[in-house]
């Protein structure tokens, strides 16, 4: 049989073809045939990863030239596929939550105009595309076209729904705080480029182990301006408030996009490049460092949150914190492990929300809910095994993942272990005051809404079935060595990727027995936690206004107020600063000089003599002199 | 030289057709069918067909990059005559002279993309500068045209003294205007004389492509001058002149580059500042692409700060990414009744399919992957880095680059995100063009090498 | 010193102080004058280095044709008062002063150039000759000379674009 990996281009070529289609025909063709194109793409890359998978399970890695994508004097940037068992995991996360959100979307978008509908999964087509780009390139500069492509779909998702002028600002935040990331990325390659005259990862990778070519400085660098890079996508201190916004976007958005697969491009990247980063311990304490301070932050603005979908942005920068510390702690394993429970059943959780906030008609403060358990059964179960999950609950997926990473922590310092912990406790805390708040208790909205309360229909239900049993039984794949001996199998798969780090930086290695210990209380205390919560919101939920501390976290910590005062309003004035003096003084608008030509016009021509040109004339001949000084006097 | 000589002659073939034909159709049809013939003149010229056998003195030599260059200019103008030709009916009662001036500018292209003397390349400058200083202001009724044109004759004469100061500096300082003969900087010391004399050229140049601090004309002569006229400015004349920039340092001063290789990367640095900075604040679309030419300029330098073969080759994408992105944004601002960013609320709306190309413009220009911009800014970048003395400059190129996506997002943000009634009347044929101009922004983005394969032919 | 460095002086000295005048004369008029005593100057200067011809179309074409089609617009338009707008005095000064600086800068730096050996050749060159001119000009600068035709026809089109009444 021919070579599967061979088809590795179809992978992307399916949802490119779809973009084109739904793109160009959004206007002629009907939404069901929108919805077939769109989820039918990605089945069909879905397909084609999965067999793939099985060759690179099989052992078949391999490095797909495609053609030369840029040359220049030395320096060769093939347009090149890298297939091996990092990126199939990636592909196959990708393909197969977007596929299930792809089906969701044709359910919960069925209310827009044909050609809104057309123009929706165009973007969300072009979006896998630009992902599956980013996780399959070979080099720096293709995974930089996918993060740049990918940035740009998230862009005009969040602002799918440009009337509102809140949603058009959430978008911007969303670019910009990007762009800032996607410089330190550029920035980094082209560092890259000048040391080593190569950006596919195997000859980085070649050129850091070998060590002629970096020094640690050089290392450190690259590897702290990549994870600034990865702070901007992956929503990290500082650059995270963009994520809670972003929630502007439709649901099914925020659960592709904003949790299961875009905002865990930054630690796919760090993964990647797992050698130079395990030869930069001071980047891998920074790493650690920022992620647990997101890890803990956010879970205390989530404790607070009244939306819906707030809670659950919250509760994903928080997670992605967790899997920066399992990064920083040298876990690269289970980081990507985590990547993997927390796309099942954050995907899960947000497509539920949808399912609530369909249901409820668009309202989605958490306040006006409760009860929904005896209207909607099946949204109300997936939801509940989701918080199970990501809660950490022993035996469901997030409980196997997030363990991983707190016996990583413990192993770097207790310390870490113990904010950790915290984290996850708080992390179940404001979980199930979220589902004791929304689906316990009596319902507290109009009679309207609770005449219109319904089940949704099965395109809605079935991808969250699907997703739930994933996230029960997702964990499965990475039982932890001390449970089960070979009972990991997804380190066993991803052996090859962290081999050459594994070499160089030492694991700490916990004891059998410490772990047991170290599970058997954080599970005791996370159950307890979950029951207290249950309890009390189901009784009593959290409908008043905040006060005290709690009146803090409501307000995020005022963090976003803090970057208004302290860099958007000194920019602002920087840029007034620009436009009336530099402007008015030295150029002198044009609007002023064609107001006086105009009251003036009998003497515009020597007015304009006298007027702007000497200025300019002035300030080139002063400039002039200024070279010659430097040039003659100064610069001998 | 087939080319300068044919497009000299068309020159003249169109100021009498001004008055020999009564239809306006005719007389775009004689131009553009001109052009196509210089353009398959130059193309049989790089295969070895020479129409006419001029003995040079060597003032002049048709090399292939000089001749792909010109090929590139052409094609450019090309797209200008087919997506632009119809607004010039609008601007006055010249229309015939309209073209004749601009097929004269473009026998200053070939003199300034090939000169081996400094006598042809000062001809050259003004071949370019003097029939421009008539276009900005051919919209006589126009106040602000007016104004445009007075202040680009004065501020252009300034540098064409320091043009003039300079060559006789270099002439003082070697006795001969020819290129191969002057030998600079083959002494350990260059003489005073030369680099004074370098230092002027430098200047004068950097005011022909609008480089910060001599760049104050640039907003206003393009503001002013009527659409048409400024698309065919920033595009085509301003590429042309930063090839005879990158010719004059590189072959004439390449050898003193220590002396001046510090002054171009503070220009550049300069340029893109004041470039991107400035554009941010603009209200108007045509005032944003003019401060974004000159952003663009500053890219463009960094080119001649690297000058090795990164360089070469990345001029010449950057000047035609540049070139097509910024004729299709000026063909569609040229129909469109306001020019401010609101005056782009909703179009997509209405012309989903010009608001489609214009965003693939924008978003060559502001270098997003995938486009022709990209790869360009990614080449000067990576010239710049080969270079290897001013890291500073790289970085600082990036950070602009980021700057200046705001302000071409702003268009695209106007056009998708706002509600509003801004349209355009397109015929078909525009809109084929434009999404050919579109279609070759992609595949130039995507394989640059089916342009830079020339260049090693 | 002899008579040629007596001369070459003298009209340099006239040459810059017309020039000067030229630019700070508040009537029009007498900025024309001014000029055309500065044309003279030069013409004098192509007389010591041997170009009689030169010298002579010099004068004919600008101090003659140009500097007359000049005085005619003056005077048509009826420029000859004090017309002159009162422009800021600070860029004036800041004009003067920076310009002043430019070419003390240019002094300073190029005063020790070693230019001896290929200074003019007062009163002995033969180039500037009419014969010598006219083969230079026709057989190795006859492409230059060929081509400032498209710079002197497109400036007559513009002439025409710009002047003639719609």
């Amino acid at each position: 049989m021919k070579n599967i990996l061979e088809l590795a281009y179809l992978v992307p070529l399916f949802p490119l073809i779809g973009f084109l289609i739904n793109g160009l025909g959004r206007k002629s063709l009907s939404k069901s045939m929108i919805g077939i194109i769109g989820s039918g793409a990605i089945l069909a890359s879905f397909v084609v990863s999965l067999l793939i998978f099985f060759q690179v399970k099989g052992g078949n890695t391999d490095t797909l030239n495609y053609f030369s994508f840029i040359r220049a004097g030395a320096v060769n940037i093939p347009f090149a596929f890298q297939i091996d068992q990092l990126s199939s995991i990636f592909l196959l996360i990708i393909t197969g939550v977007g596929f299930l959100i792809h089906v969701y979307s044709t359910s919960y978008m069925h209310e827009e105009k044909t050609e809104h509908f057309g123009r929706y999964f165009a973007y969300l087509n072009l979006f896998v595309f630009s992902m599956l780009l980013l996780v399959m390139g070979a080099n720096y500069v293709i995974m930089f076209i996918g993060w740049e492509g990918v940035g740009l779909c998230s862009y005009l998702l969040i602002g799918f729904w440009f009337k509102n002028p809140e949603y058009n600002k959430a978008a911007n935040k969303a670019f910009i705080m990007n762009r800032i990331g996607d410089l330190a990325f550029l920035i980094a390659i082209f560092w890259i480029i000048g040391k080593v005259g190569s950006v596919g990862y195997s000859e980085v990778i070649a050129a850091a182990t070998e060590g002629s070519k970096f020094t640690t400085t050089d290392i450190t660098g690259i590897t702290i301006l990549l994870f600034i890079g990865a702070t901007g996508k992956s929503a990290q201190i500082p650059l995270y408030t963009w994520l809670p916004d972003a929630m502007a976007g439709p649901t099914p958005v925020s659960a592709l996009i904003h949790a299961a697969t875009m905002v865990t491009a930054g630690i796919y990247m760090i993964a990647r490049s797992n050698v130079l980063y395990s030869m930069s311990p001071l980047t891998l304490n920074i790493i650690t460092y920022v992620g647990l301070a997101t890890a803990l932050l956010a879970a205390t603005i989530a404790l607070k949150q009244n939306d819906i979908k707030k809670v659950l942005a919250y509760s994903t920068v928080s997670q992605l914190g967790y899997m920066f510390l399992a990064l920083g702690t040298g876990a690269y394993v289970a980081a990507v492990f985590h990547v993997m429970t927390h796309a099942f059943f954050k995907a899960l959780l947000f497509l539920g929300s949808g399912s609530v906030i369909h249901a409820m008609g668009g309202e989605q403060d958490i306040r006006k809910m409760g009860g929904l358990n005896k209207y909607m059964k099946v949204t109300h179960i997936t939801f509940l095994l989701g918080c199970l999950a990501i809660a950490g609950i022993p035996l469901f997926s997030g409980f196997f993942s997030k363990d991983e990473i707190l016996a990583s922590a413990f192993g770097k310092s207790p310390v870490i272990y113990a904010v950790g912990l915290f984290t996850a406790l708080l992390t179940a805390f404001y979980m199930f005051r979220l589902y004791a708040t929304t689906f316990r208790g009596s319902f507290r909205g109009t009679h309207e809404q609770e005449h219109h309360l319904h089940e949704s229909p099965s395109a809605i239900t079935i991808p969250l079935v699907v997703l739930a049993v994933l996230s029960v039984i997702g964990g499965f794949i990475g039982i932890p060595e001390f449970m089960m001996h070979g009972g990991h199998k997804l380190a066993e798969f991803l052996q090859p990727i962290v081999a050459p780090s594994a070499k160089l930086l030492p694991v700490h290695e916990v004891s059998h027995s410490t772990e047991w210990i170290l599970t058997g209380v954080s599970s005791a205390l996370i159950i307890g936690v979950v029951f207290f919560a249950w309890n009390k919101f189901s009784r009593k939920p959290d409908t008043g206004e905040a006060t005290g501390f709690g009146k803090v976290l409501a307000n995020k910590w005022y963090v976003d107020e803090l970057y208004e005062k302290a860099i958007v309003n000194p920019l602002a004035k920087l840029g007034g600063f620009f436009n009336n003096i530099f402007e008015k003084l030295v150029v002198d608008g044009l609007v002023n000089g064609v107001g006086r030509l105009v009251s003036y016009s009998s003497r515009q021509l020597r007015l304009l003599q006298s007027g702007q040109v000497g200025s300019y004339v002035l300030l080139m001949v002063l400039s002039i002199l200024l070279v010659f000084v430097i040039q003659f006097f100064l610069r001998k | 030289m087939n080319a300068l000589i044919i497009s000299a002659i068309l020159g003249v073939i169109m100021m009498f057709s001004g008055i020999l034909l009564k239809q306006k159709s005719g007389v775009r049809g004689i131009a553009i069918g001109g052009l196509v013939l210089v353009l398959l003149s130059n193309v049989l010229e790089m295969n070895g067909t020479h129409f006419f056998n001029v003995n040079l003195h060597g003032m002049m030599e048709f090399d292939h990059f000089s001749l792909l260059f010109v090929s590139v200019i052409i094609g450019a103008m090309l797209f200008y005559f087919i997506l632009s030709a119809r607004d010039m009916e609008k601007v006055g009662g010249y229309y015939a002279e309209y073209f004749a001036l601009l097929f004269f500018i473009l026998c200053g292209i070939v003199l300034v993309t090939s000169f081996k003397s400094l006598l042809i390349l000062f001809l050259g400058i003004e071949i370019i500068s003097i029939p421009l200083y008539i276009l900005t202001g051919s919209d006589k009724r126009n106040l602000k045209s007016n104004e445009a044109s007075l202040k680009y004759l004065l501020t252009g004469s300034f540098s064409t003294g320091l043009m003039l100061m300079g060559i006789a500096l270099i002439y003082g300082a070697t006795g001969t205007f020819d290129v191969a003969k002057m030998k600079l900087g083959l002494s350990e010391q260059p003489e005073l004389l030369a680099i004074a004399g370098m230092l002027l050229l430098l200047f004068s140049m950097s005011f022909k492509v609008s480089a910060a601090p001599f760049h104050f004309w640039t907003p206003d002569v393009y503001d002013g001058a009527p659409t048409v006229f400024t698309a065919f400015m920033a595009t085509i004349v301003k590429a042309a002149v930063f090839i005879g920039f990158i010719r004059l340092f590189g072959d004439t001063f390449g050898g003193m580059a220590p002396k001046w290789q510090f002054w171009v990367a503070v220009l550049a640095a300069a340029t893109l500042f004041i470039g991107n900075i400035t554009a941010v604040f603009q209200q108007s679309v045509k005032r944003m692409l003019a401060y974004s030419s000159i952003a663009q300029a500053g890219f463009m330098l960094l080119a001649l700060f690297a000058m090795n073969q990164d360089a070469r080759e990345g001029i010449l994408l950057y000047s035609v990414a540049y070139s097509l992105a910024t004729i299709g944004i000026f063909a569609v601002l040229g129909r469109m009744n306001d020019y401010t960013f609101e005056g782009f609320n909703g179009l997509a709306r209405r012309q989903p399919l010009v608001a489609a190309v214009l965003t693939i413009c924008l978003l060559s220009l502001a270098g997003i992957p995938l486009t022709a911009g990209f790869l360009a800014k990614f080449y000067m970048l990576k010239a710049a880095m080969a270079a290897g003395t001013q890291f500073w400059l790289v970085i600082f190129a990036v950070l602009m680059a980021a700057v200046s996506v705001y302000y071409y997002f702003r268009v695209i943000q106007a056009m998708y995100f706002k509600e509003g009634e801004a349209n355009v009347t397109v015929s078909a044929g525009f809109k084929t063009a434009l999404v050919v101009l579109a279609a070759l922004i992609i595949v130039l983005g995507v394989a640059p090498e089916l342009i830079l394969y020339w260049l090693y032919f | 010193m002899n008579i040629t460095q007596i001369l070459f002086w003298l009209l340099s000295v006239t040459a810059l102080f017309g020039a000067m005048m030229v630019v700070t004369s508040r009537n029009p008029v007498y900025s024309v004058l001014w000029l055309i005593l500065t044309f003279f100057s030069i013409s004098g200067h192509y007389i010591l280095l041997n170009a009689q011809f030169l010298a002579i179309v010099n004068i004919i074409v600008y101090a003659g044709a140009i500097m007359v089609l000049f005085l005619f617009v003056i005077m048509l338009m009826n420029l000859n008062k004090n017309a002159e707008p009162t422009r800021g005095r600070w860029i004036k000064f800041a004009g003067a002063i920076s310009g002043g600086c430019l070419l003390l800068v240019l002094v300073a730096a190029l005063r020790s150039t070693e230019v001896s050996s290929k200074s003019v050749q007062v009163g002995v060159g033969e180039i500037g000759l009419i014969k010598n001119l006219g083969r230079e000009l026709f057989t190795n600068y006859v492409v230059p000379f060929e081509i400032s035709s498209i710079l002197f026809l497109s400036a007559m089109i513009g002439a025409v674009v710009i002047g003639k009444k719609d």
